[in-house]
């Protein structure tokens, strides 16, 4: 098997594990019980959070742990006031978000009525076409760190500066209406170097299951400015902002892995361009889709005249696995609205498909990959010439 | 010389998939086409639309064919989805898959084939055509006929049912062997174009619902309350809220709906089993359509897979030699000499 999917899931790593494992049998423990093993059950989780918030220039008190990116996501618009948000016939909703952004945020800005900013043909924020939209009933920008689809890098800084200029013009002005920014770094925490202040975002949703975490865990960072509204509540965990008991092997489990991730940083980057550098060269016939500001993994080519989707099925047959932005069941039929963001045709987007490199892969892996992707290339183009 | 082209409609299931595949080897240019008939999920209701295309595509790419998407949706909702929803809404209990049959598949992905320079088209049911007439399967635990006698006649000349003279269980072999990974897919339930929901599920999104009385038809005496008579069919047993009569009922015996009132919304119940409601020795049909002369003595066919009962029919009215249970207003009496499918019509 040769898996390049890594932008949809990562396998759990052998030491993540590990250290989950305890969690589930010995130390099972409630952290809010009396007693001594849950206490002490507590503190480690803590520690856990700790080493979470750490990893991006956080404390364990500025995160609250969600079941997944998709729910910290949704919390994160709860800034804007509790549900449902008044939307009242005429009112500005203030939201902005990302045209491209993944659906987790997407369903949500449109479900308040938010307005989409564009993205430049690199798939580059316009930030012109951000400042224009920020009016003085803007409250919430949300932006991802890296596209899910392009593995694009989003110019975080710059908008966070952007922001905290509003919000000082605001201010100087008399105007109380707050501004925050959100972004989802579900996809950019194992590739990108993030500190929450250098970034200055006000919001931050994280990943464990993108990182060899388990699945169904995430976090959302909340600066102390931001007040939130809990979409669950109960038992008050989490500051209170998500009730239920402690997902403890969770939560230790991202911990490690975000730990090994900063560990690797620097050599992942390095490996990975090189492997992106293989397969680019060794690749025929095709339109290289996300030629800059891209994570060092993602590789998405196009094919034009191609459908991706039955090379999909051709590269299952002979155990590789990858993505595409094309209709198909993963999608429920509908086209990318990334891979459309950035101009490109029906045709286009028809013959996109997504590598995207992890910790499984080698050298030897990707040369293989290169060799058959360009066989059922060559083969499908056979056959579509013969009819 | 250059082969005849079929399009064959591929399902994600392994009928229409091994259609496919022998198509293919016997020498026929194939194009897979897929039918996007329904797409919508209900709430608590996943439809298996795109999983089904999946498995179809997969299919085609494995055999090296063409494939499309068909999208009839707005057809499907406006002379597949209405006509149920009206029929059900007049105390009927209509059969979605015939009226699919009639006006989807062998109508306008007929007609569309066609167009696009089809010799023929293909579907995975077990049917067979006998000297230019629809025949039943081979596999008479499957034979789906029931769900075809309403196809047109210039469709029927232009289709191939290409695993009518296989058993189900020689299909799912086939498939296995020539390495097809639904070989050994789950059959739909259900309601068929929304997943594994019961039509009672799906009528309740758009029929609100109407509380009502269930009464005993014999004492009158109220036995328990319903959601909405327009939600039962003569013959049901299940799904009935009795309640209140512990011990004068509990006799281990259940009961039957044999009669719905639809305009006092009541739904009347029987334990009798000789209830005249339950039984007949007649039914009127409406809607006949004949495919060929009729002959006197007839076989018929009231539900899909129900034996072959010997009647009289005199273009209107189906006589029975014995008794047999009443089936619901709405559903189909199919006609057969032999193996051939004469007609049928809907029972009034």
């Amino acid at each position: 098997m040769i898996y390049l999917d890594y932008a949809a899931a990562t396998p759990v790593s052998r030491k993540v594990l590990a250290a989950m494992e305890p969690y589930f049998t010995d130390e099972f423990f409630n952290p809010s019980a009396a007693y001594l093993p849950a206490k002490k059950v507590a503190a480690e989780y803590e520690v856990a959070k700790g080493v979470i918030a750490h990893a991006i220039g956080a404390k364990s008190n500025d995160l609250v742990i969600t079941g997944g990116a998709t729910e910290a996501n949704n919390l994160a618009f709860t800034a804007l006031g509790a549900e449902p948000y008044p939307c009242h016939e005429g009112a500005a909703p203030g939201i902005l978000y990302l045209e491209t952004e993944h659906d987790s945020v997407r369903a949500v800005a449109e479900k308040y009525g938010g307005e989409a900013i564009k993205v430049l043909p690199n798939g580059v924020i316009d930030l012109a076409d951000l400042k224009a939209k920020i009016t003085d009933e803007t409250r919430l920008i949300s932006v991802s760190l890296a596209n899910n689809e392009l593995g694009t890098i989003q110019p975080l800084a710059e908008i966070g500066a952007l922001v905290k200029n509003v919000r000082i013009g605001r201010l100087k002005r008399g105007i109380k209406t707050p501004i925050y920014l959100h972004s989802d770094a579900s996809q950019a925490l194992n590739l990108l170097d993030i500190n929450v202040a250098r970034l200055g975002v006000d919001m931050l949703t994280l990943n464990a299951a993108k990182i060899y975490g388990p699945k169904g865990v995430g976090a959302l960072y909340v600066s102390h400015d931001v007040k939130l509204t809990p979409i669950s509540v109960g038992g008050g965990q989490e500051q209170g902002l998500r009730s239920g008991t402690e997902n403890v092997p969770g939560v230790i489990g991202f911990a490690t892995a975000i730990h090994e991730t900063k560990e690797h940083l620097n050599g992942n980057r390095k490996k990975y361009a090189n492997y992106k550098r293989i397969l680019l060269s060794e690749l025929k016939d095709y339109e290289l889709v996300n030629k800059k500001h891209s994570l060092d993994n993602f590789v998405v080519l196009c094919y034009n005249g191609i459908d991706a989707e039955r090379l999909i099925y051709l590269l299952e047959e002979r155990g590789v696995y990858v993505a595409t932005g094309a209709a198909c069941a993963a999608s429920k039929g509908k086209k990318s609205h990334v891979l459309a963001a950035i101009g490109l045709t029906d045709s286009q987007i028809a013959g996109s498909l997504r590598l995207t490199l992890g910790e499984t892969n080698d050298e030897e892996q990707v040369h293989e990959a290169a060799k058959i992707i360009n066989q059922v290339v060559q083969d499908e183009k056979r056959r579509t010439k013969n009819e | 010389m250059s082969s005849q082209t079929v399009f064959v409609g591929m399902s994600g299931g392994v009928d229409s998939s091994v259609s496919a595949l022998l198509l293919k080897e016997q020498g026929y240019k194939v194009i897979g086409v897929y039918m996007k008939n329904w797409s919508r999920d209900l709430p608590g209701m996943k439809c298996p639309w795109a999983e089904d295309l999946a498995d179809a595509k997969r299919v085609a790419v494995k055999l090296g064919v063409d494939f499309e998407v068909w999208d009839f949706e707005e057809a499907y909702r406006d002379k597949v989805v209405e006509y149920m929803l009206a029929e059900f809404k007049k105390g009927n209990t209509p059969n979605p898959d015939i009226m699919c049959n009639q006006e989807i598949k062998f109508k306008l992905f007929y007609e569309k084939a066609m167009e696009r320079g089809a010799d023929f088209i293909a579907t995975g049911h077990y049917a067979r055509v006998l000297d230019g007439q629809l025949a039943r399967a081979i596999d008479e635990n499957k034979d789906q006929t029931y769900f075809l006698y309403r196809i047109s006649e210039e469709a029927l000349a232009h289709t191939i049912f290409p695993i009518g003279e296989m058993t189900k269980p020689e299909v799912k072999k086939l498939a296995e062997k020539k390495g097809l990974h639904n070989a050994y897919k789950k059959e739909s339930m259900g309601v068929c174009f929304v997943g594994e929901v019961g039509m009672k599920d799906f009528l309740k999104e758009y029929i609100d619902i109407q509380p009502g009385e269930i009464r005993e038809i014999e004492s009158e005496k109220v036995l328990g309350y319903h959601e909405g008579a327009v939600f039962y069919t003569i013959g049901q047993r299940h799904g009935l809220y009795l309640s209140g009569v512990a011990g004068e009922t509990n006799d281990g015996m259940p009961y039957y709906v044999v009669k719905k009132n639809l305009e006092k919304n009541i739904v009347y119940v029987s334990k009798n089993l000789n209830n005249e409601n339950i039984w007949t020795k007649e039914l009127v049909l409406k809607d006949v359509l004949l495919r060929t002369n009729l002959k006197k003595e007839i076989l018929v066919r009231l539900r899909h897979r129900a034996p072959l009962i010997p009647a009289k029919f005199d273009g209107k009215k189906l006589i029975f030699e014995s008794e047999i249970k009443r089936p619901a207003s709405g559903q189909s009496a199919v006609l057969y000499d032999g193996e051939i499918c004469l007609g049928g019509g809907i029972i009034v």
